[in-house]
């Protein structure tokens, strides 16, 4: 199936980041993988977890969980890496994402997606453009695109390049999150 | 034939590149003939290949302009300044013709039309050789009978001739009887086996021309007595008559002569005997089109794929290495050894094939001086050191633009006018020094000129001026010189039409970190300006040193290592000043646990890898080194972009990733963020 | 067993051309950048037929010819030049040096081996 056809359907991977359930539009999902050794890339921003190999290439992980606004992710044996492919100014970038856990493929229609709740919320919010409520569970639909657009990519450019100056964006001083993830 | 085509623009822009390069040379010294010769080498294949591939413009073009130059080598003509203009504007017209082949249109074919006119005139009224001639038209489908006598110089073999060929040819022209008339052959004792005694006499029923069967002769045309006559119209062979009188006569007395076989025509067959043999002249090929022929050039895409499987074996080498080693299986471990070498070997090889000499760019250097500095009514000589030393064919794409533009620098803003230089007591002429060397794995490039030079002082009320630093900032030389790479800054006070195109220094900056370039400025002002580019010899392997950190592995370049030395643990970490005596020496180190935001090390002894930084060396502590390493190199990708002090990771043999250090940048980052906590200690005190 | 042909050009192009023409024939090819280039397959390897170049740097097809003619192995064999236009005047300094016979440039890949057949089987 071409990635046109991909688009057009409604099924969606959902995954846990601690109690709460995000769903990813298959279109972005590549693979899944069981979690490996990931090499960390010094004074990158804390939330660039390092590298991986895939197949012989070189695959940036995030870690969703700091990406979000929660507590660093803490490695179980249900921690995976999903593979996704998202869209930067244009290009697409393939990029692991941690996440606690990897739940279910989901069929969600639009009219199941309400707008997402504006405030109370204990993650960063930015990211999702609605919530689904499937069996009594609330989702919450990911733009993944938007997790690593433009701007987000530029508050990597400014964690590193001024990582001992002070923090701009509310992303943490690699400084401190180096500190603090050992 | 269109893969070959490809093949033969690549090797034509070549030679037009040398042509340009041998007349900008011829310039400086128009008496040199070998320049001549060479000149018009380079014509002669252009003319040569353009006409086999489609070209036929072009192979005209450079048909007059090579007839002018035979003139000049027979000594006929002489090498002038309107000569030499008129033959590099024609140069420019050939890469025109090159890119538009055939079909000429509007300004182009007016432009063809006046160079043409040009170069013809220049030629003067001198009987010009024609090159294009058509070819008789051969094959009237009416079949003829012939009577051929062939009676070639005894010497015939010296020249590698082997006769039965050409009447094996003959007779593959239609039907034929051949008698060889052996009469001559000397009695054994007194034949020579070098010498040819036999001559022949065919009679052949074909359907080809006169011309046909004397193109079987071409070659011996002067070796060799050639006879050709008709003897009638249809083929006299399938006469039974007349065979069997044919052969019965050759039997009875052999080299029975024209008329004697003219004799044997029944009365009606006879003809008229043809006469006048042609040289046969080929006609100049309109793009002829061949079947089933394929090309075996390597295009640089198959050179870049070959580049990237290269890597792959490397990177799976490694592994079989690895597991040869815990096998302890004695005979594998041979194997991959064996593997390890020749996967070495390969990936020299292949590296090679993509490397090209920075020779190569230099043609387009000189042209944009020459013109460059005759219309800016400066004198400006450009001279080059070390064009032999090579780089990675993508690095050198990547690379001329920018360096067109450093000299375009040079020639616009740093090389004084004439009587300006006169004054300041320096020679009318200025000099550009372009100087390519090998440094470690790196490959320098500068450009020196003898201008006059980049003031600081300048450079610093500028960037005040346009708020890039505070008035009250101290900056060191070199920082304020690093100022002229900040994006829209430019030194110049009057923009020019040629640097002041809008692309500036900060491009040029941009362009080199592209293919891992760095560049610098050096400049005394009334002197001249240094501009250094370092640029990696190759993008994609390198040799290394693999080190653990941590629970991770690093490669730092093997280039850029220059000692290894054991140390305490103590001696590394809680110094005051970070300096260590190693062989004698006082050497700045850096504990790479540290600066990472890791963890001490538990262990009582460290590793230093003593690494070069420009002039000075640098410790750079590490837990262990494991040994040397070939790293295929990565790209990290989009997302650490911004990551300079790691320039890629590589996959090891067990699957994981190392990662390669930029020795240079990390030092330069760590250096910068040890100065800014100085200054922010002692702001603190 | 395919015939062993040198084939001696300064451009890259014809000695594909002439190369790929000759392999696909069956015939074993070697080539030679210049005439220089060329001697070094001349040291006793089988060659049974030279295509060469006139013009070419370090040393022309003339010379070359000559140079294989001096060799005792190499006396006999057939040697064919390449030439541009039918200049009279080259073309017979190169059979007076001993060469066999000529290609005129341009040529198609029939051409070439019309040619051939009239020196070599």
């Amino acid at each position: 199936m071409n990635k046109e056809d991909l688009e057009k359907i409604n099924s969606y991977l959902t995954f846990k980041l601690g109690e709460e359930e995000f769903a990813a539009h298959v279109s972005k999902v590549l693979s899944i993988m069981e979690m490996v050794k990931i090499t960390k890339v010094p004074r990158s921003p804390e939330y660039m977890q390092g590298v991986i190999n895939l197949r012989g290439q070189v695959l940036p992980v995030v870690d969703t969980r700091i990406k979000f606004g929660m507590s660093p992710t803490e490695f179980t044996a249900n921690t995976c890496i999903v593979v996704m492919e998202v869209e930067v100014n244009g290009e697409y970038v393939q990029v692991g994402t941690l996440v606690d856990s990897v739940q279910e493929v989901l069929e969600i229609t639009e009219d199941q997606i309400q707008p997402p709740p504006s405030i109370g919320s204990n993650y960063k919010s930015e990211f999702i453009y609605g919530m689904a409520k499937v069996n009594e569970n609330f989702i919450m639909m990911l733009d993944m695109d938007k997790v690593f657009s433009a701007e987000e990519m530029m508050n990597v450019q400014a964690s590193t390049a001024e990582g001992e100056k002070q923090e701009t964006s509310g992303e943490q001083s690699e400084t401190a999150a180096s500190e603090s993830s050992q | 034939m269109d893969k070959f085509k490809n093949k033969f623009l690549e090797e034509a822009n070549e030679n037009i590149a040398g042509l340009e390069d041998a007349l900008l040379k011829l310039e400086k010294a128009p008496q040199d003939s070998d320049l001549v010769e060479k000149v018009f080498r380079h014509m002669h294949s252009l003319k040569g290949g353009g006409a086999m591939f489609g070209f036929n413009q072009l192979s005209d073009f450079t048909h007059h302009l090579e007839n002018v130059y035979d003139r000049v080598r027979e000594g006929t003509m002489e090498v002038n300044q309107g000569l030499l203009d008129l033959t590099l504007e024609s140069v420019d017209h050939l890469k025109n013709l090159l890119q538009q082949g055939d079909e000429l249109s509007g300004d182009m074919a007016t432009r063809h039309k006046n160079l043409s006119l040009q170069v013809k005139k220049y030629l003067e009224s001198g009987a010009t050789p024609s090159g294009s001639q058509s070819q008789p038209s051969s094959s009237g489908s009416q079949e003829q009978t012939y009577y051929i006598y062939f009676d070639p110089d005894e010497d015939l073999f010296d020249n590698g001739t082997n006769p039965l060929f050409l009447l094996d040819e003959l007779v593959g022209l239609g039907q034929a009887f051949v008698m060889p008339c052996l009469q001559g052959i000397p009695l054994l004792a007194e034949m020579d086996p070098r010498k040819c005694y036999t001559h022949w006499e065919v009679v052949l029923a074909t359907t080809e021309d006169h011309s046909a069967i004397h193109d079987v002769f071409i070659f011996v045309e002067d070796q060799a007595r050639i006879e050709v006559q008709k003897l009638a119209d249809g083929n006299l062979l399938s006469n039974e008559t007349f065979r069997k009188a044919l052969e019965e006569k050759y039997h009875k007395d052999q080299d029975l002569g024209i008329d004697a076989v003219k004799g044997l025509v029944p009365a009606k067959d006879t003809g008229t005997a043809a006469q006048s043999p042609k040289k046969g002249k080929q006609s100049n090929g309109q793009a002829r089109k061949d079947e089933g022929i394929a090309s075996i050039r390597v295009d640089s895409e198959k050179i870049d794929h070959m580049m990237n499987l290269v890597s792959e074996l490397v990177t799976t080498q490694a592994r079989l290495s690895l597991h040869a080693e815990h096998s302890e299986n004695n005979e594998l471990e041979e194997i991959a050894e064996n593997v390890q070498k020749l996967t070495r070997q390969l990936r020299d090889n292949a590296f090679d094939i993509a490397l090209v000499p920075v020779e190569t760019m230099i043609t387009r250097f000189n042209r944009l001086v020459r013109d460059l500095s005759n219309s800016l009514d400066k004198k400006v000589q450009l001279q080059t050191e070390g064009t032999e030393t090579e780089l990675d064919k993508n690095i050198i794409e990547t690379l001329t633009d920018p360096l067109l533009h450093i000299l375009r620098n040079c020639i616009d803003h740093g090389i004084e006018t004439p009587e300006e230089r006169r004054q300041a007591g320096k020679p009318e002429e200025g000099k550009i020094l372009l100087k390519a060397f090998y440094s470690g794995a790196s490959v320098h490039i500068q450009v020196h000129d003898d201008g006059k030079g980049i003031d600081p002082e300048k450079i610093r009320q500028q960037a005040v001026e346009k708020n890039v630093i505070s008035p009250e900032s101290q900056l060191s030389k070199k920082e304020i010189f690093d100022l002229i790479f900040l994006p829209g800054f430019s030194t110049s006070s009057n923009v020019t039409d040629v640097s002041g195109r809008g692309v500036g220094m900060d491009v040029v900056k941009r362009n080199l970190a592209d293919i891992r370039g760095e560049v610098e400025i050096d400049s005394e002002p009334g002197t001249g300006t240094t501009l250094t580019v370092k640029l990696p010899l190759t993008l994609s392997i390198i040799d290394g040193l693999l080190v653990q950190i941590a629970d991770n592995k690093y490669v730092i370049p093997l280039s850029a290592v220059d000692k290894i030395y054991a140390a305490n643990h103590s001696d590394v970490v809680d110094t005051f000043n970070n300096l260590i005596v190693l062989d004698g020496e006082r050497i700045p180190f850096f504990y790479l646990r540290k600066e990472f935001n890791m963890p001490a090390s538990d262990s009582n002894t460290q590793e230093i890898v003593v690494v070069q930084y420009n002039e000075n060396r640098i410790g750079l502590v590490v837990d262990t080194v494991i040994g040397e390493y070939q790293a295929v190199l990565k790209s990290l990708g989009k997302m650490y972009k911004y990551q300079d002090m790691i320039s890629g990771a590589t996959i090891l043999g067990d699957g994981t990733v190392a990662l390669v250090m930029d020795t240079n940048k990390m030092i330069e980052r760590f250096s910068s963020d040890r100065q800014r906590m100085t200054n922010v200690e002692s702001q603190k005190k | 067993m395919g015939k062993n042909i040198l084939v001696v050009d300064d451009s890259e192009s014809i000695r594909e051309v002439v190369s790929f023409t000759l392999e696909n024939e069956g015939y074993e090819v070697k080539v030679g950048n210049d005439g220089k280039d060329a001697l070094k397959h001349l040291n006793g390897d089988p060659i049974d037929l030279v295509i060469t170049d006139l013009h070419m740097p370090e040393m022309d097809g003339i010379e070359l010819i000559k140079e294989i003619r001096n060799k005792e192995q190499y006396q006999r064999i057939p040697i064919l030049f390449l030439t541009t236009e039918s200049q009279a005047s080259k073309k017979q300094e190169a059979k007076d040096a001993g060469a066999t016979g000529w290609i005129v440039k341009p040529f198609v890949p029939a051409k070439l081996l019309a040619a051939l057949k009239k020196v070599m089987r």
